[in-house]
């Protein structure tokens, strides 16, 4: 039981990472219908940028919010400029393009900063060895609790944000219905820059917490977390925010109690194959995932 | 072609001041390939016009391009206002609301997030205007917090004017209400449209291929013949035109 709530904690912490960035992408999907190739590498340009303020002295939680802000306003520029004038030719081509920014951001950030070796962050919460709290016998660092926290925070507020604020409406107003929506009004065009800018801002948030957690930045550091998270949107429905946030905790707990009762078999090494088999088993059994509306509409 | 449309009668428009909406020379289409062979129409304010077509004639084309969410050409004239080149939030803005072909509904909201919706751009307070489409649509009101998809088509129809109706338009759109509806449905439409019309004056333009039901209740017609207008007049008058109705009636 104890080894277990050890996997459950550990799980928590790297699960919240990953339903971050799985918001990230069930955001921009509901409203687009594209898979946001360069989401995990939009998080990983937004942590340099508030490693590269803190090195000016502010402390590492506020370039974090502001690095937030930053990813907020590329993505709402990658949209506008290179997103939809792409996607008026070809869905295809946006799809190609994405993996495009990927590869291009991917250089870009340390060549931007000039950097080629990891640099150095502080953590954004206390992380001393006797940092934790004691459940059970296992230990629950105050690091993971941190994470777990700031995720469902930021959960929280996207769920106010869609239901209860005109906004909200209208973004999701343009996922159900896009050809609709003008006629009743909405900017379509600026709605969806927002929820561009709104996915970056929420994944820049997961990179803070992957780059204080790692106690560096590098521009390797969302490679493996964003794939983890595609599996979970993919598992929680792809259209659902409920759904990545369950799909992303859960996933998280499976790839380390797998990993930890099967050390030899799966081990460290493994754990992102627990992903695939995921992205496998859901695309084979239950496309629209858990929480994923099959689409059924009368006509 | 529209110098060649047969003018079956005196329309009301050339007697009545400035229209609500005034069409000379709509132009538009898909990319390359025109639809739109510059269609002149008028809507006056208050008043009920239909626009007969068959199948591919160009009536949600026109429809569509009316809205601004299709590239067009020409001059569109609002109440006084020039809204050809007016983006589809400017043009609701003005007041002309639509409810496009089909469902027109956002299925994966609630009813009365639909409703809401169709009030975007309103800042003042809705409670009367929810109050009146509840009362209007007891159906609606039932199902307010239910999907809008999980409603039957007839349902759906309702929900959609009700949406567009939400706007407070002084002129409203209607792409084919009574496409695949049950025809007691359809009536029961008809006379709700018809009742809006006359009570509150707002202006109805309404495109259908039903033209038996549609002439009943539309003050004027305008029959649509592939890209262009072939003949237009009060509908009593087109009503009684061989070629009109051998086309379009049926009898």
């Amino acid at each position: 039981m104890t080894r277990f709530l050890q996997y459950l904690f550990d799980g928590l912490s790297s699960g919240a990472i990953y339903a971050l960035l799985a918001l990230g992408l069930v955001i921009i999907f509901r409203g687009t219908s594209h898979l946001n190739f360069a989401q995990g590498e939009l998080a990983m340009l937004s942590a340099f940028f508030a490693w590269w303020l803190n090195e000016s002295g502010l402390p590492f939680w506020f370039t974090v919010l502001l690095s937030a802000v930053f990813g907020f306003a590329i993505a709402t520029l990658v949209e506008h400029f290179i997103i939809r004038p792409i996607g008026r030719r070809s869905t295809f081509a946006v799809g190609v393009a994405l993996i495009g920014l990927f590869l291009g951001i991917n250089s870009l950030a340390p060549f931007a900063w000039k950097v080629t070796i990891p640099e150095q962050v502080p953590s954004l919460f206390p992380n001393a060895p006797d940092d934790f709290v004691r459940i059970g016998g296992a230990t629950w660092r105050i690091v993971a609790i941190g994470n777990l926290v700031v995720t469902l925070a930021v959960a929280g507020l996207l769920f106010v944000l869609f239901q209860r604020t005109k906004l909200g409406l209208a973004m999701r107003a343009v996922a159900s219905n896009p050809d609709n929506a003008p006629l009743t009004g909405i900017k379509v065009g600026r709605v969806l820059m927002v929820s561009w800018g709104l996915a970056a801002f929420v994944g820049a948030v997961g990179g803070g917490l992957v780059a204080s957690q790692n106690g560096q930045v590098e521009s390797t550091m969302m490679f493996t977390i964003f794939f983890s998270a595609t599996a979970a949107a993919m598992l929680g429905g792809f259209d659902s925010l409920l759904g990545a946030v369950v799909a992303g905790l859960l996933l998280g707990v499976l790839e380390n109690t797998v990993a930890g009762y099967q050390p030899e078999l799966i081990g460290q090494e493994l754990r992102g194959t627990v992903s695939l088999i995921v992205i496998l088993v859901v695309l084979l059994v239950r496309p629209s995932g858990l929480f994923g509306s099959a689409r059924v509409e009368r006509v | 072609m529209t110098d060649a449309a047969e003018e079956v009668a005196p329309s009301a428009s050339s007697a009545a001041g400035p229209a609500l909406l005034e069409v000379s020379g709509l132009h538009a289409g898909y990319g390359p390939i025109e639809v739109l062979h510059g269609l002149d129409f008028t809507v006056q304010a208050g008043e009920m016009v239909v626009i007969l077509g068959a199948n591919g004639a160009g009536k949600t084309t026109t429809m569509l391009s009316l809205s601004g969410v299709l590239a067009r050409r020409g001059s569109l004239v609002f109440d006084g206002h020039d809204i050809s080149r007016a983006s589809p939030d400017a043009i609701v803005a003005h007041g002309i609301a639509q409810v496009p072909q089909g469902r027109g509904t956002f299925t994966d909201l609630t009813v009365e997030d639909n409703l809401l919706v169709g009030a975007y751009l309103r800042k003042d307070p809705l409670a009367d205007d929810l109050d009146r489409w509840y009362t209007t649509f007891p159906r609606l009101a039932e199902r307010r917090t239910q999907k809008a998809g999980s409603l039957s088509g007839g349902e759906q129809q309702m929900l959609a004017i009700a949406r567009a109706l939400m706007s407070r338009p002084r002129l409203l759109l209607c792409d084919e209400p009574s496409q695949g509806l049950a025809p007691i449905i359809v009536q029961e439409m008809f006379r709700i449209l018809q009742r809006l019309n006359e009570e509150d004056g707002t202006a109805v333009l309404l495109v259908e291929q039903n033209a038996n039901l549609a002439m009943d209740i539309a003050n004027r017609a305008y029959v649509l013949e592939t890209g262009s207008i072939v003949a237009s007049g009060d509908a009593a008058s087109l009503r009684d035109d061989d070629s009109v109705r051998k086309a379009y009636l049926g009898y």
